[in-house]
């Protein structure tokens, strides 16, 4: 989840009349995670859903609702103007087919808000833009740029010099030679051309996704700016769009438009979507008996606009809100702008009756007679690694399940046995007084059409005078006593094992499993200076399906 | 306070009120124990306070080379004034008869103004009758004696010389007895009572691994509260795992870096047609992406038992039930003490009637009373498949915060509409790791797969 680290002293300024205190109790109920306070700073993290919470600005808005100190959507007031258009060539089309843009004048920029600027293009462009993938911004110093622009493919041959560099690099360079080329370079996958925003004087301002040209650098001295974003799909392109407008706007900015034209391209409408609701399903869903009003002024704290329609609710979302797909959504506004901690908890009585899971109570019982025989519960993880499953037990490895990319180099591949991990265990605990006797049931996986999960048993007991039989009674009593089985042994021979100490387990003469005497290799392997004995046993299809 | 003693304590407490003060040594004569016997009723005395033990130093001396040349000739000053009363000598003849001892001697001689020097003759001038150390030189000879039988004084001047004296230091023990066990009479038959205020040692103890207790509890809890547990497969297809819950296929959480996809592992048959068909066109109208089914037939390890549960109401789309499923879900992280890349969870729903979110927030309060935590709140937060989304808070006083534990929500209609659910699904769950650790007070997750025989035979639960 990504963090912003906010100022209590500037949400204040922005906000309005409010103590420090209130925010820090009121950030939680807007679904911000406190990480850390200290001083005046606080981090919280938001989630990506929630783009705009990637500034203050945006956070401060959110407040100001919960507050009652503003309520209802922010309107985006954007000035037609006819100076600023972008002119789409269809050679785009099969690349990076969209572009949209707005041009934001007379705002004041320091370093801090410059700071926020880049983090809210960053979190932008990880979340909704599927790393740039999807959509992509770039924020520009209007002055500039001379206008009309052009989008268009250029070949990968065509020098600019993009930002924080000062000398002209050809595409293929930066892409080859640039940490954000390698990063983002295989979107545009293996085309001849690039995309490229030009402006009227055949300047580059801009090669989408992956950097703007250094002229157009916003600095502290910037006072208009000219945001485009470019994407696969228009919607999605415009959506990121109207989060930068809207935290511009409540930036200070004043909004221009840009017209955008050509090869299916339109200039952005930052419309409002509207979605009925009605009282019953937010009452039903919450609990609760609210008003249509309460819920209009609900709607209202979570900076929505909503109006009574008859028996239904009318809401109104401004563009920068598309994580509210439908009706549902608004219920849960309405929780938040009504207060999660207004909501009383309550039980009701059950109308169900609750029952274990057969396999859970077989497993319980087969817990307690272990236990009753003196063995101690082990528990292992599941994924596990080729040294313990098989290198130290001896087994040979033939068909593996491994997980991709694993972090961890002892969490790679899926075990097909119990027993190598209790062995394992003893290795760890070989200052510990013995006798150690340790048993672990769990799920193991067997690679066939595609995966079979079956749930496996083993024991082992490790003392100085451990012994086959000794192993072979504890197993015959727990499957006498526990479930009426009787058990068979025949010699068998297995890596793990000892040979001439190792048999099948065989009940009504179907094999389920082996027990003997750990090799002497195995205990060397682990330096474990005491005999070993133990067994394993698939329950699946013994005691259950 | 009545007192029970060992055989041992009785025969040593018998011997010293006969001899106040014994060795060790000596008390072994006397009381025919072993040495082992012995050290181990003086220490249990000692702990009682019925014994004192006093260590004590002796120092024998025995001479050196030096003193031994010098006991059979004499002090290299006596020597000199031997010489000198047969009358006055020139220094070399002197220095001939003496040798190298002849430095030495004239140097104390004339520091003591026993001699003179007259026109390079040396002569008596003050001898002395005694020379110190030439007693305890005699004292000793060539045998060896005890230091408190000398002559502090005169022995002095013997360890200032180089190789005279040999020191010999002796350690020894003394026991007495206190005077509350001066009084005490075993002469009384005791009846074969025993020490009962004696230490024990611990039984290891042969359990339930402590994480699986508390996975008990919990399973125990849900089910009085009217939940059927349902199992399910750890492996699954990314369509269950993701796509039935709303995840979209380029959503970061599906990456590599998050999920443990399987190695060249994919399931063919992964729903019914009609499934797919409605799950897919779901994502493609809201997430407006190109759906790709060869995605969904990916095997992924769970990331949560979520996927269990939705298949289940997916296919028995019951109108009234309240199902919970556990068991271990995975992530590919980094293992630290916070984190693992196996843990377990619980997850559970509700179906039917008394749906609401207040409803949903009942049961979690009721489920967190049962497990002994009264203060909690609850924050909204985000989950991908659930609107509205909760998350409870739980305070913890020992660690005198507040702590995140079960997220909660309703399912999205685009999660259960495309599966045919009709009715509204609370559904809420969590990590079980968490609960065990405040249950346990440890703080380093990796502990409950450690399996360190000397945790699992002492853990103890302190809430």
């Amino acid at each position: 989840m990504p963090v912003v680290t906010l100022n209590y002293s500037s949400l204040q300024k922005l906000i309005g009349k409010v103590s420090k205190k209130q925010i820090s109790e009121l950030l939680p109920f807007l679904g911000l995670d406190i990480e850390s306070e200290e001083n005046n700073q606080v981090r919280v993290e938001y989630s990506p859903n929630r783009p705009d919470y990637s500034t203050d600005i945006g956070i401060a808005l959110g407040l100001q609702g919960l507050l009652g100190i503003k309520t209802g959507a922010v309107k985006l007031k954007v000035k037609k103007s006819k100076d600023y258009s972008i002119k789409v060539n269809s050679d785009v089309s099969k690349i990076r087919p969209y572009v949209t843009a707005i041009v934001a004048k007379n705002g004041k920029i320091d370093s801090k808000i410059l700071e926020q600027f880049i983090q809210m293009q960053e979190d932008l462009h990880m979340g909704i833009g599927r790393k740039r993938k999807k959509s992509s911004i770039g924020i520009h110093d209007l002055d500039k740029i001379s206008f009309p622009l052009t989008y268009t493919a250029t070949n990968r041959s065509t020098k600019f010099i993009p930002l924080k560099s000062q000398n002209e690099n050809s595409v293929s360079q930066i892409i080859e030679n640039t940490d954000v080329g390698r990063d983002y370079g295989h979107i545009l996958g293996n085309s001849s051309k690039v995309p490229m925003i030009f402006d009227a004087k055949g300047e580059t301002v801009s090669l989408p996704p992956i950097i703007n040209a250094a002229i157009t650098t916003i600095t502290t001295k910037t006072k208009n700016l000219f945001v485009e974003v470019t994407g696969i799909n228009k919607e999605d392109a415009e959506d990121m769009l109207s989060v930068v407008a809207t935290i511009l706007q409540s930036a200070g900015f004043s909004l221009e438009s840009v017209n955008i034209s050509g090869s299916k391209n339109s200039s952005p409408k930052f419309e409002p979507r509207k979605i009925t609701i009605s009282s019953k399903l937010v009452n039903q869903t919450l609990g609760l008996n609210l008003s249509n009003s309460k819920i209009v002024s609900s709607l209202k704290k979570s900076r929505l606009d909503a109006t009574v329609k008859g028996t239904k609710i009318v809401c109104t979302i401004p563009p920068y809100r598309f994580d509210i797909f439908g009706p549902m959504d608004l219920v849960e506004e309405t929780a938040l702008g009504y207060g999660i901690q207004n909501l009383e908890p309550i039980l009701s009585p059950s109308q169900t009756i609750g029952q274990m899971n057969p396999i859970s109570l077989q497993l319980k019982s087969l817990n307690q007679i272990m236990i009753g025989l003196g063995y101690l519960e082990a528990l292992n993880s599941s994924l596990t690694s080729k040294k313990v499953l098989y290198e130290m037990t001896n087994r040979i490895a033939s068909k593996t399940i491994s997980v991709l990319d694993s972090k961890s180099q002892e969490h790679t591949i899926l075990r097909d046995s119990i027993l190598p991990g209790l062995l394992e265990n003893l290795s760890r605990n070989i200052h510990e007084s013995y006798p150690q006797k340790l048993f672990e049931t769990g799920t193991i996986f067997l690679p066939n059409n595609p995966i079979d999960e079956k749930i496996s048993f083993a024991a082992i007991s490790a003392h100085k005078e451990a012994n086959f039989s000794e192993i072979k009674s504890i197993l015959q009593s727990l499957l006498k006593i526990g479930f009426n089985l009787k058990i068979e042994t025949k010699t068998f021979d297995h890596e793990t094992f000892q040979k001439g100490k190792t048999a099948s387990i065989l009940i009504q003469g179907k094999q389920v499993g082996i027990i003997g005497e750990i090799s002497s290799k195995t205990i060397e392997n682990y330096k474990i200076r005491v005999p070993v004995v133990g067994f394993e046993i698939n329950l699946s299809g013994l005691i259950f399906d | 306070m009545s007192q029970v003693f060992h055989e041992i304590e009785k025969k040593i407490i018998s011997t010293l009120k006969i001899e106040p003060k014994l060795t060790p040594e000596k008390l072994q004569d006397k009381t025919q124990l072993s040495p082992d016997q012995i050290r181990r009723g003086i220490e249990w005395l000692k702990l009682k306070g019925l014994a004192n033990v006093t260590e004590s130093k002796i120092i024998e001396y025995s001479l050196g080379k030096n003193g031994l040349e010098s006991f059979r000739k004499g002090l290299p000053e006596r020597r000199l004034l031997d010489s000198l009363k047969k009358g006055s000598m020139n220094s070399s003849d002197l220095q001939k008869e003496l040798g190298p001892v002849f430095g030495p001697a004239i140097g104390l001689a004339k520091k003591n103004d026993w001699i003179t020097f007259v026109d390079n003759k040396i002569s008596l001038k003050n001898p002395p009758s005694n020379i110190p150390g030439e007693k305890t030189l005699e004292q000793i000879g060539d045998g060896q004696i005890l230091s408190e039988k000398i002559d502090q004084i005169d022995l002095k001047s013997l360890l200032i010389r180089p190789d005279f004296l040999i020191e010999k230091i002796n350690k020894t023990k003394e026991i007495t007895l206190a005077k509350t066990a001066q009084t005490l009479d075993f002469s009384s038959p005791d009846l074969g009572a025993i020490d009962v205020e004696a230490k024990v040692p611990d039984v290891y103890v042969t359990r339930t691994h402590p994480l699986k207790n508390t996975i008990d509890e919990i399973r125990e809890i849900f089910v009085t509260l009217g939940f059927t547990e349902i199992l399910g497969t750890m492996t699954q297809p990314s369509f269950w795992n993701f796509d039935a819950l709303f995840t979209p296929q380029d959503h970061p959480a599906r990456e590599l870096q998050d999920t443990f996809f399987l190695d060249g592992i994919s399931k063919k048959k992964i729903g019914t047609s009609e499934q797919i068909k409605r799950v897919s066109e779901s994502h493609k109208k809201h997430w407006r992406y190109h759906w790709d089914i060869s995605e969904a037939r990916k095997m992924v390890l769970r990331t949560h038992t979520t996927c269990v549960t939705i298949k289940h109401l997916s296919e028995q789309k019951p109108d009234e039930a309240r199902l919970f499923s556990l068991g271990r879900v995975f992530r590919n992280e980094k293992v630290s003490y916070k984190h693992l890349v196996e843990f377990n969870q619980i997850e559970g729903v509700v179906i039917g009637k008394d749906t609401s979110l207040r409803d949903l927030m009942g049961i979690q309060r009721e489920f967190y009373k049962r497990i002994g935590i009264t203060k909690i709140k609850f924050w909204p937060t985000f989950f991908p498949y659930t609107e509205p989304s909760l998350q409870t808070m739980v305070y913890n006083e020992k660690l005198g915060k507040w702590i995140e534990l079960f997220g909660m929500g309703i399912f999205r209609p685009e999660v259960t509409k495309p599966l045919g659910i009709s009715k509204p699904v609370l559904a809420w769950g969590g990590g079980i790791e968490r609960i065990a650790m405040l249950k346990y007070g440890i703080d380093d997750v990796r502990e409950f797969y450690n399996n360190h025989l000397s945790w699992l035979r002492s853990a103890t639960k302190c809430q």
